[in-house]
């Protein structure tokens, strides 16, 4: 580190002459060594214009070996570019790809259901024909459809009775069957007063032939 | 409305019946829904027992009046081709009491796509649709007959076949006098699987309490020498199976009413051995009163179907 200090070029701290720019790699070029090639290159010209001729032949063939260095360095430099360029292309060819997979599969997220089990199942919550109905929904209106089916049979063979003359005119049952569609709901939930309302109607329906 | 006036003395149930069938219906109706889960509350049959004085005539081709016979000798149920002597007679006297009254579950399962639904559908409604919609859970229709002279009904279970419904189908096999187990005749695979279908079904009603039936569908899309290969194994798995066999197809209709007939004729005979079986011991300690008998009887069953619990899986 002392010796940098007696040196002519004391704003150059680093280098230890301009002359090691061209000793290093062309890969380790900093802009500072392209400063000082170009210092050097611009010496070597302004001797060949002073000195005299006699001088010349062996200063145009110091510059040519310069010049030949500084042209290999280049090469190097370009061929080197050229690779990275292409590998960087590719690089983002891959990640262009991957970041359209993770968008395509949905929202954030996805990083945790990764961890997911055998028996585990990823649900796209975009898919308007997902799962989303528990199977105690479904048995529940399966019984609710029953009850219906049920309803209608009853109704049916009803209307085959009114059809075919069986029932007639006969004794009045509206007392008794009010009576019976008020009491007949065991729970007071919504459920069993909306029930209490279908009944309503279909007596009334039926109050209504009958009168 | 199937159930109400079956005590009447004679056949015409287009009379309205002496009050004091009121509580029987009830107490039927009661049963029907729920030993099959229809539903879980009473509004139904309490609106239903105000009507059940009233019966439509039935069918003409639902009038069974002789034992319809078996498909074939090799795996049948029962040989003979006349009712039981206790039950012509118990007919002829009208001394029927609550079995007029009942109704007789029978539940069908089987593969996904053999035709369980199209065999009920060509049966009940006459009709056959050749493109395949999955059942979804269970469905069920009711048919009326009338077996030597009494009204009697099947509610007939159909099941669907896919695995995914096979918890929420499972929990109707309860209480069955019937069970169904369907194959389809062009699918070997089908027929593999019955046993294991039975054993699904079998699990939840008490042994020896059903009668089982092996049925393979679509025989018209089988030549007649595929068929009787297939029914060699099929009448093998039905003897394993203590199972009546029989081949039908639902799109031509062949064999299809002749089984239900022969479904509902044993049915039927089994209830009445088995109500006549009761009352006799009843009748025994209280004597011979006709709708005390009935309505005691009648009570009975809903009581013992309540324990029958909905759950599953």
């Amino acid at each position: 580190m002392q010796g940098h200090q007696h040196q002519e070029e004391g704003e150059v701290k680093e280098e230890p002459s301009p002359e090691s720019a061209f000793e290093k790699s062309p890969f380790q070029l900093t802009a500072e060594d392209v400063y000082d090639i170009s210092y050097l290159v611009g010496r070597e010209i302004l001797k060949i214009s002073s000195e005299p001729q006699g001088e010349v032949p062996t200063r145009v063939a110091q510059l040519q070996f310069k010049i030949v260095r500084i042209l290999e360095m280049l090469e190097a430099l370009v061929n080197e570019s050229n690779l990275t360029v292409e590998e960087l292309k590719m690089e983002r060819d891959n990640l262009r790809k991957e970041v359209e997979g993770l968008r395509k599969e949905g929202p954030p997220g996805n990083a945790e259901q990764l961890s997911l089990g055998p028996d585990k199942m990823i649900i796209d919550l975009t898919d308007p024909n997902r799962p989303r109905f528990t199977l105690q929904e479904l048995r529940d209106v399966l019984q609710e459809r029953n009850q219906l089916k049920a309803q209608l049979l009853i109704t049916q063979e009803e209307l085959q009775c009114y059809k075919s003359g069986i029932i007639s005119q006969r004794e009045d049952q509206a007392g008794p069957m009010e009576k019976e569609s008020t009491v007949c709901s065991p729970s007071g939930s919504s459920k069993s007063n909306e029930e209490k309302t279908i009944i309503k109607r279909l007596f009334s329906f039926k109050y209504g032939k009958r009168i | 409305m199937w159930l109400g006036g079956w005590n009447v003395s004679n056949s015409c149930y287009g009379h309205t019946v002496a009050c004091g069938a009121a509580g029987v219906a009830e107490n039927l109706l009661h049963q029907l829904l729920h030993v099959s889960g229809l539903i879980e509350t009473d509004w139904i049959w309490t609106m239903k027992s105000s009507l059940m004085h009233l019966i439509p005539p039935v069918s003409r081709d639902r009038i069974i009046s002789h034992f319809p016979k078996w498909y074939t000798p090799e795996a049948c149920l029962q040989f003979k081709d006349h009712f039981h002597a206790l039950v012509r007679s118990a007919c002829q006297q009208r001394n029927t009491g609550t079995v007029g009254l009942k109704i007789s579950k029978v539940v069908v399962v089987g593969d996904l796509y053999v035709g369980k639904t199209s065999l009920i559908n060509r049966f009940c409604k006459d009709i056959f649709d050749r493109d395949y919609k999955a059942t979804i859970g269970v469905d069920f229709e009711i048919e009326r007959f009338e077996i030597a002279g009494v009204p009697y009904n099947l509610q007939i279970w159909d099941t669907a076949g896919q695995e995914k419904f096979k918890c929420i189908a499972s929990a109707y096999y309860r209480g069955a006098e019937v069970i169904i187990t369907v194959f389809d005749l062009a699918d070997i695979q089908t027929l593999e699987h019955t046993k294991q279908w039975l054993e699904d079904a079998l699990r939840e009603n008490e042994p020896g309490s059903s009668f089982i039936f092996l049925v393979g569908t679509k025989k018209d899309l089988v030549s007649g020498a595929a068929c009787e290969r297939t029914e060699l194994d099929a009448i093998r798995f039905a003897n394993e199976m203590q199972a009546e066999y029989w081949s039908v197809s639902a799109k031509t209709g062949e064999n299809v009413k002749e089984f239900f007939s022969r479904v509902a004729a044993l049915a039927f005979e089994q209830s009445m051995l088995k109500e006549l079986e009761k009352s006799n011991g009843r009748m025994a300690q209280i004597g011979a009163g006709n709708l005390i008998k009935i309505e005691g009887n009648s009570l009975e069953t809903p009581e013992s179907n309540s324990q029958a619990s909905l759950n599953c899986c």
